[in-house]
Parts: structure tokens; C-alpha cells; sequence
């Protein structure tokens, strides 16, 4: 632990497939987009029939798609391996984030880790302003590329206690800096409960993960510039490994590429409220969030969740 | 293995008080395709017309050709595509004029 080399022999070495992951003793699941959407679809907010009901930073997530990353300028760019990748594509408007869930429930507590190989991109904004300033290297598109965000919804048996452990990357601000850090956040990520019992205050709401926009912070020694390449249709794939513990309800480390980062320090907040109907959850989410009228992509080539059950 | 398919919520219960059209979404895996549209509410006298379009990039439109969907007030309408490239959305326009509709659309895709 601790190491980007973690793993140093693949546990796979003879599935060129697999052996690009270091996973747990157990695979609960394998998800190559190339074989098809595999159960990653539109988390919804809750309700009861009535559309209507649904809270409004909940209802608009947005379909996940089977990407074959293709643009203007080169036709299909494709996936590490194939042809696919998984897509979450937010509408071209300001704080809007698109959202999609895997769902399972856990057989037993323990250690649980998510890895997958990303990209991400903003389309392609025709931004004269920085065109004057360009020097033919840095993609004034990557400043128009907000954040993407790694969620888990974890239910501990009949009623709880409910955790919620969220990692975000932070690209760039609304203002077009690039501030390229990993975040946590410092508030809850609010329920369709505390909505209902009218304990989310801030309206409307920017953002899904936490009460406030501003309600998030760095994790120390997070800052890591990623590969977003030179232009908008150019797509590099990195490997991210979340690894954490649904026995102590925390998160342990999380790894791009060459950083890892002990997440032990970071707070882990759980929910004061009992929840039912939700005995053993074991969710694991995706999202990006755009902060321009631009829209924002991020992509999985793959994913694969394992346990040490 | 059967035939993959999934349905995609283009527009899940939004009011809209102008012309508008759907997000691209990609279909590049699929050979056929199926829209729905349901017009939940809609101003006295609106007709909602929905026009598939098709794109080379996600960012370039032009109408497929087919399918052309009308609701007269509220209901459900359908239209199947096939031979549609990688791209899909609606062009959607309010007639004889402009209201107040509520939608719900979707997309049927089928490998």
C-alpha cells in the first residue's frame, strides 16, 4: 500500500485484460464497455411516480452512453481496447452534472476497491478569446473542464449508519484556472430525506455531493496535473484505484496514475438519520460537473470493483 | 450472447417554453432505433412536431429524413430509424405557435 507500483506482479498476468488492474482476492465485478453498458445507468432521485416529486438537483443526470469517442477533425479516436467507452456528458449549462450509478449490495464487511481507466474531456468551445493567447500547446478547451467525481453509497445492514465516501478531481474553476487537485468534501452529500425534512438549506443547489459549492477541501499532496492533451479530440486514458473499507466505513487510499494518497486523515462523515430499505447497499457512483455553458464528457474504458471477502 | 439494448431518457418530465432539441446521444452500437415521444401536458391548441436528426460528430445536425412525429395536444407518438450513422437527437418545434409542453422522451436502441 502506498505505492504506485502496488501489485508490482499482476495478479493477471496472462489476461492482458485484467492484468492492467491490481484487484482484491474476489472480483464482484468486471465491466469492459465494450461489451456493453453493464448495468452503469442514470442515478434518479427518489420518488413515488409523480416526476414531479423529484428534487430538481436530482432529476436531470442524464443518460450514460456507449462512446465512441468521435470528433470532427479525426473521425473515431476509440478505447484503450476496443471500441467503447462508457460516457457521462452533462447538458452545455453552468454546475450542470451528469450521474451514473452501479448497484449492488455486500455479502460480508471489509475492504472494497474501485478501479477503472478514465479520460475526460470538454467539447470543443470555438473560445477566441484564449485563440489570441494560444501557443500551440495548451487547449484552451481544457479550461472550459470543470471536475469529475468518484461516489460510493454504503448502508450498513437493516438501518445503518449510511456513508457516503466521495473523491472529486478538480480540473479548472468557473473562472478558467486550472487548479488540477484531488478534493473532499467537508459536508454531507445530502439525501432526498434531509431535502424532505427540510434540513438542505441552500438553494438552488449547485452541487450533488455536498451541501454547498464550497464545501470542499484538499487532500494533502493532491495536486496532479493530468493528461488532457493538446487539443479536444485527443483521449489519454488513466488508471484510478479507490480502495476503502466498508467494516470502518472510511476511505484508505486513492491512486491516479503515479500520486497516492493516504485518505485515512480525511473525515469520513456518515448520517445521523436511520434509513430503511436499503440493508447492505453497496453503490458506487460517477459523475462530472461542468462549471461553463460547455458540456463536459467523462469516459470509462473500464471498470472492476473487488472485495476481500 | 442476445442482442443488447437500452433505453435512454432523453427528457424525463421537463417543461419547455420554446422550440428545443434533444442532447446528442451516441448509438454507434446499435443497428435500430426507436423514439418515443409522450407530451404530458401541453398549452391549448399546441401541436408538438419531433424531427430525428442525425450527425456526423455530435456537433454538425441535419434531419435524417424520416419519421417525422406529431402530437396534437397530449399523447404518445413513436418512430423507428435504422442505417443512422453514430449520432441521434430530435429537433422539436411547437406549432402553429409557441407555448408551455411538458415531455417525457425516449430511446429505444437495439444492436
Amino acid at each position: 500500500m502506498g505505492s504506485a507500483r502496488a501489485g508490482r506482479r499482476p495478479a493477471f498476468s496472462g489476461d492482458p485484460r485484467l492484468s492492467r488492474f491490481n484487484p482484491l482476492p474476489r472480483i464482484l465485478f468486471f465491466d469492459d464497455f465494450d461489451e456493453g453498458m453493464n448495468g452503469w445507468c442514470e442515478l434518479v432521485g427518489n420518488h413515488t411516480g409523480d416526476l414531479g416529486q423529484i428534487r430538481p438537483i436530482a432529476k436531470d443526470f442524464r443518460p450514460p452512453q456507449l462512446s465512441t469517442c468521435t470528433f470532427f477533425d479525426i473521425g473515431t479516436h476509440g478505447s484503450v481496447d476496443g471500441t467503447y467507452s462508457l460516457k457521462l456528458a452533462t447538458r452545455p449549462k453552468e454546475n450542470h452534472s451528469a450521474v451514473a450509478i452501479k448497484r449492488m449490495t455486500y455479502a460480508a464487511r471489509g475492504r472494497v476497491q474501485f478501479e477503472a481507466y478514465v479520460s475526460f474531456k470538454a467539447e470543443l468551445a470555438r473560445d477566441t478569446a484564449y485563440a489570441y493567447s494560444w501557443d500551440g500547446n495548451v487547449a484552451p478547451s481544457e479550461r472550459h473542464f470543470g471536475e469529475f467525481t468518484f461516489s460510493n453509497d454504503i448502508c450498513v445492514g437493516e438501518t445503518g449508519p449510511r456513508w457516503h465516501g466521495v473523491i472529486r478531481y478538480r480540473n479548472a474553476d468557473p473562472e478558467g484556472n486550472l487548479v488540477q487537485r484531488w478534493v473532499y468534501p467537508t459536508s454531507l452529500e445530502p439525501t432526498t430525506k434531509m431535502e424532505r425534512l427540510g434540513l438542505v438549506s441552500a438553494h438552488p443547489r449547485q452541487d450533488f455531493f455536498s451541501f454547498r459549492p464550497e464545501d470542499w477541501a484538499e487532500i494533502p499532496s493532491g495536486r496532479q496535473p493530468l493528461c488532457f492533451n493538446e487539443t479536444a479530440s485527443k483521449v489519454n486514458w488513466h488508471y484510478v484505484r479507490w480502495l476503502l473499507d466498508t467494516a470502518t466505513l472510511r476511505s484508505i487510499e486513492f491512486q491516479c496514475n503515479d500520486l497516492v494518497m493516504d485518505l485515512r486523515s480525511i473525515p469520513s462523515l456518515t448520517h445521523e438519520h436511520e434509513y430503511r430499505g436499503i440493508a447492505n447497499l453497496l453503490n458506487v457512483y460517477l459523475a462530472v460537473r461542468t462549471h461553463v455553458n460547455v458540456r463536459n464528457f467523462l469516459y470509462l474504458d473500464s471498470a472492476l470493483l473487488s472485495v476481500d471477502w | 450472447m442476445l442482442r443488447r439494448s437500452f433505453t435512454a431518457v432523453l427528457e424525463k418530465g421537463a417543461t419547455f417554453v420554446s422550440d428545443f432539441e434533444t442532447e446528442p446521444y451516441e448509438a454507434g452500437w446499435a443497428s435500430e432505433a426507436r423514439w418515443f415521444v409522450n407530451v404530458l401536458r401541453a398549452d391549448p391548441g399546441i401541436t408538438v412536431i419531433a424531427v430525428p436528426q442525425v450527425s456526423p460528430d455530435g456537433s454538425a445536425w441535419c434531419d435524417e429524413g424520416t419519421g417525422r412525429m406529431a402530437v396534437e395536444g397530449t399523447g404518445l407518438v413513436s418512430a423507428a430509424l435504422a442505417n443512422f450513422g453514430a449520432w441521434l437527437r430530435l429537433r422539436v418545434r411547437m406549432e402553429p405557435y409557441t407555448g408551455r409542453v411538458t415531455v417525457l422522451i425516449h430511446l429505444a436502441l437495439k444492436e
